[in-house]
């Protein structure tokens, strides 16, 4: 197809999208539905910040900061002082914060790309004008808006005959197709369309292939609705072209908690890219969980939209460091060689606790394990609340096709995307701990010799050690921290066994506890979190908020 | 390294575009020089292949030194060279329409169906970057954040580590007293980390100016071992026959 071709239908593509991105941005009010009564669910308040047009007259800080910042290339000594400046207010005189440091953290943070509106957080993401203009008519916190006083919704549920019933408008020749993920064919499609379009890193160097077992997994939870995976495609051939997924899970956002969507794979054809279907496709998943009687959502993007409720950043756990070295996932430290670096990695042969009751999750043991999580995620400000039949799910759906050698840790089976061990107390025969982690390959597009990364990302784990000692408190923490770095550890023995290059982790839960003393380093990624039609008050990742610890605000693994 | 990339027929458009382009007056200087080093390293080699022009000679230093940068970014990773700087070329308002299309015979409304979708070339006009057409949603693909560059760009173990022999020679005239044995902080000689990090045209370099195979680093390994670790094999048969 020539390039011509698609210029000259561009202008038209866009027009007919654009009527949907503005024509019913306010849906809502032009359908007269916006004065129609409120049908909160119970756990639902409104949220009580600020009206909306207040807050527009502000102009924003930090609009007002990254202004200034444009147009230079090095991080201004105003900023690094004040990053400096809030560092040393909140932990006090730190060792190793100095100057440079926060220079290089910033530049590594890509701080002005961002103030350049190259990049979100991260990432080259840029992005354009309407992009803007379409998430400034969502029910989402604005960027720069106040944090609220109280937790809350921001647009009221609707009863479903007052959803809009008809699908949005799309381009000529294209059409939506709803996605049996139960046809294997369909599946098939899903995963060629992300294997060859989905997210990449800022040069192009790795694009996330998820497996169909993995997605097969990851969208047919408990209660799923097939509705909820929606396709589009083009009309003459019906080729799959575009797709967005959306998960039930039930949230736990600090005290208050409600059913949302989680949603993810948004994928649009590289070929289709200058035609803003994405803001079509979220329109029309919105739509579809709102005929559910779901009117929340949470999403992750890595890319800067408004607003994040957190922000965390990726760390990675090299395991086969001369591939890692070869793809230039990792470098060679100034101060080391790679035989060094070999070395250093290397991690145990047998897992630690394997002679401490260390073993694959069971069946038998999804009661204590659902039991033992619920209890440990209430450490965390935003969480998912998962029943027995979800926690199965998540943890032993996916653990691939043939035998399961007893007592054994090792190894990793046909079609496996999940890995999930306990620690059965040998004496008591309770279990005491939990750890889990998926299987996420990447595909390393320009090298010679490699063409698959193959990544582990830390998901949910559990400890009963460290809560035991609830009376004190930094006893407790010690004891938390020493525990989860033999789990953690553990995971990464057992990962390398089973032939992962790469163990990831993010700056969620307790991860950051355990990070640096199990040889993690920073990435360039950063992902940010995004609640739909819900405000709170920041959440701690990548820093701390309020009293929390960095991390301990996030408690969802987003797959 | 000589440079074998054939770059595509929408490069040749590109370089077209950009050679007439009025857009180009009004670009900065850094971009020219970027999209000087790139086309060098596109259609000659991926370094330079005169020595460093004196300091005087700005106009010629500075698209030496970019050049030598674009080289070492992109290594031989062209296909990514080629695609930054169709991505340059493109903010400049360059498209993509190759001219092998012929006008489109078809009856209007069906033009858009003949996208071929299985062809899984990415669309040259945006090469690179991105996810997902989603504006990037979803997770992020993260690696390990490159160290800071450069940070002892001016000493012989520095110049080891950056490949760069032209430098090297520039530093050897000014610093004649430099001792090409000597260790850095860490324990290495910049043999140790020519050979570490692979870079060939280098290790020859220090070879020729006489240094010390036999040095151990602070893990007890020589030159050789950990060319030899590293699979740098073309290094390891260089230092096993020094003379040839």
């Amino acid at each position: 197809m020539s390039g011509t071709h698609s210029t000259a239908q561009k202008g038209k593509a866009e027009e007919i999208i654009d009527t949907t991105l503005e024509g019913e941005d306010h849906a809502s009010s032009s359908e007269g539905e916006e004065d129609t009564a409120e049908h909160p669910i119970d756990q639902n308040t409104p949220s009580t910040s600020t009206s909306h047009k207040k807050k527009k007259k502000k102009k924003s800080k930090v609009s007002k900061a990254l202004k200034a910042l444009k147009g230079q290339k090095e991080v201004p000594q105003a900023v690094v002082d004040k990053v400096l400046e809030t560092v040393k207010a909140k932990h006090g005189e730190t060792e190793g914060v100095d100057e440079n440091t926060v220079r290089m953290a910033l530049d590594h943070l890509k701080i002005m790309d961002v103030a350049k509106g190259k990049t979100g957080l991260m990432g080259k993401g840029r992005k354009d004008a309407g992009d803007h203009k379409f998430w400034a008519t969502q029910p989402v916190p604005q960027l720069g808006e106040e944090g609220p006083t109280d937790d809350g919704y921001i647009e009221a549920s609707k009863p479903r005959e007052e959803v809009r019933q008809d699908p949005y408008p799309l381009p000529k020749d294209f059409q939506w197709s709803t996605i049996d993920l139960n046809d294997p064919n369909q599946l098939k499609e899903v995963y060629e369309l992300l294997s060859l379009n989905y997210v990449e890193d800022h040069d192009a160097s790795f694009r996330f292939r998820y497996t169909a077992e993995f997605l097969d997994w990851a969208l047919k939870p408990p209660g799923y609705h097939k509705e909820w995976h929606i396709g589009v495609r083009v009309a003459s051939n019906k080729k799959l072209v575009a797709f967005i997924s959306g998960v039930p899970i039930t949230l736990r956002v600090r005290n208050k908690t409600f059913g949302a969507s989680e949603i993810n794979y948004l994928c649009v054809h590289k070929k289709l890219r200058s035609k803003r279907l994405a803001p079509v496709l979220i329109k029309e998943v919105t739509r579809q969980c709102h005929l559910m009687g779901i009117f929340q959502a949470i999403y992750t993007a890595g890319v800067l939209l408004p607003t994040p409720v957190s922000t965390c950043r990726y760390f990675h756990r090299s395991l086969n460091v001369p591939k890692l070295i070869d793809i230039k996932f990792t470098y060679v430290p100034r101060n080391q060689t790679l035989a060094r670096m070999i070395r250093l990695n290397k991690v145990a042969s047998i897992p630690h606790l394997a002679q401490h009751g260390l073993r694959e999750m069971e069946d038998k043991d999804i009661p204590e394990v659902a039991e033992l999580f619920g209890k440990y995620m209430e450490r965390f400000d935003m969480v998912p609340l998962m029943s027995v039949d979800e926690v199965r799910h998540q943890f032993l759906s996916g653990i691939g096709e043939g035998e399961r050698v007893k007592g054994s840790w090792k190894g990793r089976r046909e079609k496996q995307v999940v890995w999930s061990y306990v620690v059965e107390d040998p004496q008591t025969h309770k279990i005491t701990d939990f750890f889990s982690f998926y299987s996420l390959p990447s595909t390393i597009i320009h090298d010679p010799k490699h063409n698959l990364l193959e990544a582990a990302y830390l998901f949910y784990y559990a400890t009963d050690v460290g809560l035991r000692t609830a009376g004190n408190l930094d006893e407790g923490e010690v004891n938390l921290k020493l525990r989860l770095g033999e789990l953690i550890g553990d995971a990464l023995i057992i990962a390398a066994e089973a032939g992962f290059d790469v163990f990831n982790a993010l700056t969620l839960m307790d991860n950051v506890s355990v990070l640096q003393d199990l040889k993690f380093g920073g990435g360039d990624g950063l992902l940010n979190f995004y609640l739909y039609n819900w405000r709170t008050s920041p959440l701690a990742g990548v820093t701390g908020a309020g009293d929390r610890d960095p991390g301990r605000g996030v408690g969802v693994v987003m797959l | 390294m000589s440079s074998e990339y054939t770059p595509s027929l929408a490069f040749h458009n590109a370089a077209a575009y950009l050679s007439n382009a009025s857009s180009l007056s009004k670009v900065s200087n850094d971009t020219k020089l970027e999209l000087y080093g790139l086309f060098k390293c596109l259609t000659v080699s991926s370094s330079p292949n005169s020595s460093r022009p004196s300091i005087f000679d700005f106009t010629g230093r500075a698209k030496w030194d970019a050049w030598s940068s674009a080289g070492k970014t992109f290594g031989n990773r062209l296909v990514d060279a080629e695609a930054r700087y169709l991505e340059i070329a493109a903010s400049l308002g360059w498209r993509d329409q190759p001219i092998a299309t012929p006008p489109s015979l078809g009856k209007k409304g069906e033009e858009e169906e003949e996208i071929d979708w299985d062809d899984e070339s990415p669309p040259q006009n945006r090469g690179t970057g991105a996810g997902g057409g989603g504006g990037g949603m979803g997770a992020t693909v993260s690696s390990v954040a490159p160290p800071p560059l450069g940070e002892d760009a001016d000493t012989v173990h520095g110049i080891a580590l950056s490949g760069d022999v032209a430098e090297l020679k520039g530093f050897l005239d000014a610093h004649p007293e430099v001792d090409l044995n000597e260790r850095d902080e860490f324990g290495y000689t910049p043999l140790h980390l020519a050979c570490d990090r692979g870079n060939t045209i280098m290790v020859q370099e220090l070879l020729r100016k006489g240094v010390d195979q036999n040095v151990k680093d602070a893990d007890e390994f020589t030159a050789i071992e950990l060319a030899r670790v590293a699979g740098h094999e073309d290094i390891v048969a260089i230092l096993e026959k020094p003379d040839s």
